[in-house]
C-alpha cells in the first residue's frame, strides 16, 4: 500500500483524473485520500458510456468479492486503439487506483496492468491512435452570405474540442482540469464577479470535487454555455432557414436538442408565461450581426449547472453568445453572461470549438447508460 | 396561447388505450409520465382541444390536402419549407395491435409480453431514449426534420429525455460492427412514395411501445413510412429478430396525424417525470449517488 501511495502520488492527481475525460472529475465519485490496489481476475468488459467497466473477482475470505473498476469511456479507449476484446476474460489484472467514495465495490483504474507481464490495457495508447483528423479552408458561407454554422454543402463534421472547460471570466489566468475544476481553490473569487453568496456555493461545490453535478448525478441538461463545453462528443447546428430556426444537436450530456429561432419572436415560456415555466435550455432567439450570429436567452430554470465548474445562476440569467467562424476549421465562443442575482456586473468567457470534419457526434447518452 | 402541446397524458392515453384490444387482455395503466407541475391547469383546456384533433376527429372535415412533395418529387414527410413547423401525433399503440394470435412470439418472448400488461415497469418512464416504434407511442409526438442539405432526417420525439434520432438517406450501408444503442443506426431509402427504414444495432434498454412488445440485439428492424395526404402519416413495421420471433413478422399499417403548427417542446423526462412508482423505490427514497456494482 505503501507503494502505491508513492506511485499515487507521482502520477498526480490532475494528470490521472485527465485520464477519465467523459463525465466527471476522478474525486466526484472516488475519494483521493483512499488509494487501493488490488489484483482480481476479469469476469466481464462492460463496454458502455460514460465508463467502461472492468469486472473482476479479487480473492478472499470467506468469499471472493466482485469489483468494479472504471476505466476511460468507450469513445477515448477506441480513439487510443483499444476494443472490448484488448484484455480477456479470466486474466489476472493489478489495479491502482482510488476508492469509490461512497463505500461500494469500486476502484478507479488508474493504472491497470496485466500481472504476469506488466503490460498497460485501457489506459494510454495501444499501438496507433485514430489520427485526429483537421479542417482548414475558408468560412463556408450560405448563398446570402452569412457563415455557414454546419458543414460545407454535402459534407458533414461536428464541432469538438473546446479550448476551455470552465466558465471564468476573459483576462483572468485559472488553472481549471478538463471539467472545471479549479487547480488552486483560491481562484475562485477570480473566476467571475460573484456576489457573496454565490462565491461560498461555488467554492463548495468545488471543495466537493464537483461531485453533485447535477448532470453527473442524474443527467440534467447542460444548459447555457456548458453545451459548448463538452470534452469528448461535441454538437452540430442543423441551420434551417426555411423553418427560421437551428438546431443544435448534442453529442454528450443527454444528447439533447436545443432550439434557436431565429423569426424574431418574443421570448416568452413555452406555455405562454414568463415565469411559470423556466427551462433548462431557455428560450433563444438569434440574428446575424455582420459575420456574428447573437444568440439571446432568457427564461432559464435552476435546476441545472450551466458550467462544468459549478459556477452558479438564477432565473434572472439573461445570456448572449456571440458566434464567429473565422475560417472552416474554427468556432469562436463568447457568452455574456448577465445574471444580476448571482453576478454584482455583467462579463464575458469565450473559447474556440474546432471542427471534426467527416464524422458524426460520437453516441454518449446520459440516461442510456450509467452514472 | 396557441398550442396544444401538452396534451394531458391522460387524456391522451385514455384516446390511445381506447383502440387497443389485444384478446381481451386489461388495458394497460397510465406510463406515470406527467406534465411538470404548473402546466396542470392547462392540461383541461389543452386535452380537451385535442379531443377535436384525435382519433375520429377528421370525418366530419374537409378532404385532406394532398400529400406535399419536395421539387424532386418525393413526399415530405415533415414540415413544408416556408410554412411553419407540424408535428405528428402518436399513432402506435401496440405492434401486434389486431393480430396478436399471429405474432410469432418465441415462448418467452410471449411470457415477457403477457407479464410487461400487468407492470408496466417501462424504460420509458424512466427517461431511457425512446427507440424504434417506440418514439410513435408517446403522446406528445414527433416532429420529423428533413434535411436534404445533409441527406438526412432527423426525429425529435417529445416526452422522454429531449434528444433526437437520425436517418441516415444518403445511400451508405451499415458499418461493420455496431455498438448498441436505444436509437440503433438507421438507414433509409425510397421505395416509390414510401421510405422504408432499416435499423441494426438496437440495443435492449427500451421497449418497442408502451405494451412492451419484447425485442433483443438481434434485432433488424424496418419501417416504412407513407405520408398518404397532407394530414397521414402511415407506419408500418417489419420485425425480424430470431432472439424472441421464430420468424420475421409485418405489423398491421399505423397512422399518425398531423398536428399542424406544432413545434417541439422541452420536455425534460430527468425533470417532469413524476411517477415514481414506476421509478426504482419512491422518489424520496431513489438515490442517484448510488453507482453501478455488479
Amino acid at each position: 500500500m505503501r507503494r502505491f501511495f508513492v506511485a499515487a502520488t507521482a502520477c498526480g492527481l490532475f494528470a490521472c483524473g485527465a485520464l477519465l475525460t467523459a463525465q466527471h472529475t476522478l474525486g466526484a465519485k472516488f475519494d483521493l485520500k483512499k488509494p487501493l490496489t488490488l489484483t482480481g481476475t476479469v469476469t466481464q468488459i462492460d463496454w458502455a458510456n460514460p465508463y467502461v467497466h472492468i469486472l473482476m473477482k479479487v480473492p478472499g475470505q470467506p468469499v471472493p468479492a466482485l469489483w468494479a473498476v472504471e476505466v476511460d469511456g468507450p469513445i477515448t479507449l477506441t480513439d487510443n486503439g483499444w476494443s472490448r476484446d484488448s484484455l480477456p476474460l479470466g486474466e489476472t489484472i493489478r489495479v491502482e487506483g482510488f476508492a469509490a467514495r461512497n463505500g461500494s465495490n469500486q476502484i478507479s483504474g488508474g493504472r491497470v496492468t496485466i500481472a504476469s507481464s506488466s503490460k498497460p490495457v485501457y489506459v494510454g495508447v495501444n499501438g496507433r491512435p485514430k489520427p485526429k483528423p483537421t479542417a482548414t479552408g475558408p468560412t463556408p458561407r450560405w448563398p446570402d452570405g452569412h457563415p455557414r454554422l454546419g458543414p460545407p454543402p454535402g459534407e458533414t463534421g461536428y464541432w469538438g474540442l473546446p479550448t476551455k472547460h470552465g466558465l471564468s471570466e476573459d483576462g483572468q489566468n485559472i488553472q481549471m482540469d478538463d471539467y472545471g475544476l479549479l487547480k488552486n481553490i483560491a481562484d475562485a473569487s477570480k473566476v467571475a464577479p460573484m456576489q457573496p453568496w454565490a462565491l461560498a456555493l461555488y467554492r463548495t461545490r468545488q471543495a466537493d470535487s464537483l461531485s453533485h453535478d447535477p448532470l453527473f448525478q442524474s443527467c440534467k441538461p447542460p444548459g447555457g454555455p456548458r453545451q459548448f463545453q463538452q470534452l469528448v462528443s461535441g454538437l452540430q447546428f442543423v441551420e434551417q432557414p426555411d423553418f427560421k430556426r437551428v438546431l443544435v444537436l448534442l453529442g454528450m450530456g443527454n444528447r439533447n436538442r436545443r432550439l434557436i429561432y431565429t423569426d424574431a419572436r418574443k421570448q416568452v415560456g413555452q406555455l405562454g408565461g414568463n415565469d411559470d415555466n423556466p427551462l433548462f435550455y431557455g428560450q433563444a432567439v438569434a440574428r446575424w450581426e455582420g459575420d456574428t450570429w447573437v444568440v439571446d436567452t432568457k427564461l432559464f430554470n435552476e435546476e441545472f449547472w450551466f458550467d462544468n465548474g459549478g459556477l452558479p445562476h438564477t432565473e434572472q440569467l439573461h445570456l448572449v453568445e456571440r458566434f464567429t467562424r473565422p475560417n472552416l476549421g474554427t468556432l469562436h465562443y463568447e457568452a455574456t453572461v448577465d445574471d444580476p442575482g448571482a453576478y454584482t456586473r455583467p462579463w464575458k468567457s469565450s473559447w474556440d470549438l474546432k471542427w471534426v470534419p467527416g464524422e458524426e457526434t460520437p453516441y454518449f447518452l446520459c440516461q442510456d447508460d450509467r452514472p | 396561447m396557441k398550442r396544444t402541446l401538452l396534451i394531458g397524458v391522460g387524456v391522451a392515453l385514455a384516446m390511445t388505450m381506447a383502440t387497443v384490444d389485444i384478446a381481451g387482455q386489461a388495458p394497460a395503466q397510465g406510463q406515470g409520465q406527467a406534465p411538470a407541475q404548473g402546466q396542470g391547469q392547462r392540461q383541461g383546456q389543452a386535452g380537451a382541444r385535442a379531443g377535436g384533433g384525435g382519433r375520429g376527429g377528421r370525418a366530419a372535415g374537409p378532404p385532406a390536402a394532398p400529400t406535399p412533395r419536395w421539387p424532386d418529387g418525393k413526399p415530405i414527410l415533415g414540415s413544408v419549407p416556408g410554412k411553419g413547423v407540424d408535428g405528428w401525433g402518436a399513432g402506435v399503440t401496440t405492434l401486434p395491435q389486431g393480430m396478436l394470435d399471429q405474432v410469432p412470439f418465441q415462448p418467452w418472448a410471449r411470457a415477457a409480453y403477457d407479464i410487461r400488461q400487468i407492470d408496466q415497469f417501462e424504460p420509458h418512464t424512466r427517461c431511457k431514449a425512446s427507440g424504434a416504434s417506440r418514439q410513435f407511442s408517446t403522446p406528445y409526438g414527433t416532429e420529423f426534420v428533413e434535411v436534404p442539405d445533409l441527406k438526412r432526417m432527423y426525429i425529435l420525439d417529445n416526452g422522454g429525455p429531449n434528444s433526437f434520432r437520425i436517418i441516415y438517406l444518403d445511400g451508405r450501408q451499415f458499418p461493420a460492427t455496431l455498438e448498441p444503442s436505444n436509437y440503433g443506426y438507421s438507414i433509409g431509402r425510397w421505395d416509390g412514395d414510401t421510405l422504408v427504414v432499416e435499423t441494426r444495432g438496437l440495443n435492449e434498454k427500451f421497449w418497442l411501445d408502451t405494451r412492451g412488445t419484447p425485442h433483443t440485439q438481434q434485432l433488424k428492424f424496418t419501417e416504412r413510412f407513407t405520408r398518404l395526404d397532407m394530414e397521414t402519416l402511415e407506419y408500418q413495421a417489419t420485425i425480424d429478430d430470431p432472439g424472441a420471433y421464430t420468424r420475421p413478422w409485418t405489423t398491421t399499417k399505423f397512422q399518425l396525424r398531423r398536428r399542424a403548427g406544432e413545434e417541439p417542446f422541452e420536455y425534460i423526462c430527468q425533470q417532469y417525470n413524476q411517477g415514481p412508482e414506476l421509478m426504482v423505490g419512491t422518489q424520496e427514497s431513489i438515490d442517484n449517488s448510488k453507482f453501478y456494482v455488479p
